[in-house]
């Protein structure tokens, strides 16, 4: 039996008219990748490389010119494919008449969710994305770091196995940008697929098994995170309470071997995203 | 969970239902405010020269039947051209539409959804203003019948004389005649609305939406001339361009003169029930068609 992969885009080809020109412009060029259920996979790339463009063709918002998309081996063209999948665009503004519990409410009910179920669905996804407080106010006030946390809620209100999330923290300041990292680590442990896009590469670090490289529409590099970004041939040691002393010993020991060398030691450095989010949560103290 | 991947009538309720919330909190039922002046005042209007011509007792309740309906039209076929015409770019632009396609959605259930919604505003809006007319006009007619049978008795009017007068009024006040022609309003605005749904579900500007759907609605008062041309003109005088021209545009406009009972019932003609029955299966026909038509053009739409 073909293994079934959670998302399986099978060299997806996507041309789109140019004006005034006979030739189309490719703006995604034979791209192929798989995830496999409960990953969390990152595609990166410049603006312009065809990132939504691959994404939009998953969602079945573009229709491939050529090759396949498939969610958990349903065509993606198809809508009973969606019963599977959450989608957070970037930048969402939403219905801003509509209060963040509506929201949601209004969501789950074209899931076809209704009654107890959906009410206790609701307000637990308000709890996941901390914005209880804010439930009955407009989302015409919400802030951008609670658009986007109400997006992801309304995201996972069917229970979905695959949540796409394009650029999910975009325009978000460190806090809330923390915040929505958390999530897709907690929802990770969970058991649901993630597939997200971002430009923010630290970030796309932090939470993704597997990452795709896509670059003027063309799949560059795609593998599991750890083999990308390891350093062949290179070790690296981090160690705490470490005294002068036994540190010129390992350097002459490093020293003494011919095929050895050092290339760099110190003391490691944080990110400045860190220093501000352990300085803020002092502040809050 | 909803199983059916097609059509399914409570997820076209629940995207009326919003689509209904979303435009109502675009402040329209201003536009009741501004009516509700607008009758009033056409109300306390009198024609000149008093009561000496024989039919001004009829022209003034006329008058208040014209200005409202004429108002009634207005805010109808206005509304229902621009707010079809806004509604799926906005989603567009907002992504909201987004976020909905990527539900298991339909895309015919999202289209049916906004025109339901919208035509369910326009029906409220028009029920209001008829509630308000009809209650001005009956006031109104009431109050003229009592001075106008006052002023007959005091001239030596017999009392059939006097009954036959009281029911040529009470012919242009409150009647099911003006009811049918406000109904006409709303299906005359139905079939618009479902015009803008379906040039805005391949145009992708709302200007082009809204000219166009002007357009139509102008072309369609005159459909009735381009049958009339192709079913009846004969001859060598009559050219195949003209024939091909009037077949087109037959089958492509609907025919807005079929809604001149409206007219009918502002003069307080009779309106037979079988004709607004007859009017409303051809309205429900023409929406249908629009509406298939343009799932047909939104259903492989790319955003």
């Amino acid at each position: 039996m073909a293994k079934e992969y959670a998302v399986e885009i099978r060299n997806l080809i996507k041309e789109f008219p140019s004006p005034f020109r006979r030739k189309k412009h490719r703006a995604v060029d034979q791209v192929s990748l798989t995830i496999e259920p409960g990953e969390v996979y990152g595609l990166i790339g410049p603006n312009g490389s065809g990132k939504s463009t691959t994404m939009k063709a998953l969602l079945g918002l573009l229709a491939p010119t050529e090759g396949e998309c498939f969610i958990y081996g349903r065509n993606s063209l198809k809508v009973d494919s969606r019963q599977n999948i959450g989608f957070l665009p970037e930048n969402p503004y939403f219905y801003k008449h509509l209060s963040g519990e509506e929201t949601l409410d209004f969501y789950g009910k074209l899931c076809g969710m209704r009654g107890k179920m959906l009410r206790n669905r609701v307000a637990e996804l308000l709890e996941l994305v901390s914005l209880t407080d804010a439930k009955d106010r407009q989302l015409g006030g919400y802030s951008k770091g609670m658009l986007q946390r109400i997006g992801l809620a309304q995201a996972m209100i069917q229970h979905p196995k695959l949540l796409v999330l394009d650029e999910p923290t975009a325009g978000v300041d460190p806090i809330g940008s923390r915040q929505i990292r958390d999530l897709i680590l907690q929802l990770k442990q969970q058991g649901i697929t993630v597939f997200l896009c971002s430009h923010l590469l630290e970030q796309v670090q932090d939470v993704c098994d597997k990452v795709g490289i896509i670059f003027q529409g063309k799949m560059i590099r795609d593998g599991r995170l750890d083999e990308l970004i390891s350093m062949k041939g290179q070790k690296e040691l981090i160690m705490s309470g470490v005294s002068d002393e036994l540190l010129e010993r390992i350097e002459k020991m490093i020293a003494d071997d011919p095929q050895a060398k050092l290339l760099q030691a110190g003391s490691p450095r944080t990110t400045l995203e860190r220093l501000f989010l352990s300085e803020v949560e002092k502040a809050t103290d | 969970m909803f199983t059916n991947y097609f059509f399914s009538s409570a997820r076209i309720g629940i995207i009326a239902k919003h689509t209904f919330t979303q435009l109502s909190r675009m402040k329209v039922f201003y536009f009741l405010v501004a009516f509700a002046l607008l009758i009033v005042g056409a109300s306390f209007f009198e024609m000149p020269g008093g009561r000496i011509a024989s039919d001004s007792a009829e022209q003034d309740l006329r008058m208040v039947k014209s200005t409202a309906m004429g108002a009634m039209s207005l805010f109808s076929v206005i509304f229902a051209i621009a707010a079809t015409a806004l509604l799926l770019p906005k989603d567009v632009e907002d992504r909201t539409l987004y976020t909905i396609l990527c539900k298991p959605v339909p895309r015919i259930d999202y289209l049916l959804g906004k025109l339901l919604g919208v035509l369910a505003l326009i029906f409220l809006s028009i029920a209001l203003m008829d509630i308000l007319l009809t209650g001005i006009l009956y006031f109104r007619t009431e109050s003229i019948i009592s001075s106008e049978l006052a002023n007959a008795a005091a001239a030596g009017f017999s009392s059939e004389q006097v009954a036959y007068y009281e029911s040529i009024i009470r012919q242009q006040g409150p009647t099911w005649d003006l009811q049918f022609g406000v109904l006409a309003i709303f299906l005359k605005a139905a079939v618009i609305a479902s015009i803008a749904l379906l040039v805005s579900s391949f145009s992708t500007s709302t200007l082009f939406t809204i000219a166009i759907s002007v357009l139509v609605y102008f072309i369609g008062h005159f459909t009735a001339d381009a049958r009339d041309y192709w079913l009846y003109m004969m001859g060598d005088d009559f050219s195949m361009m003209s024939k091909w021209m009037s077949q087109l545009a037959v089958l492509i406009f609907p025919d807005f003169q079929l809604y001149n009972i409206i007219d009918h019932s502002i003069e307080g003609k009779n309106i037979p029930a079988n004709v607004i029955g007859r009017l409303s299966l051809l309205t429900v026909f023409y929406c249908g068609i629009y509406s298939i038509l343009a799932w047909f053009c939104f259903r492989k739409k790319e955003f």
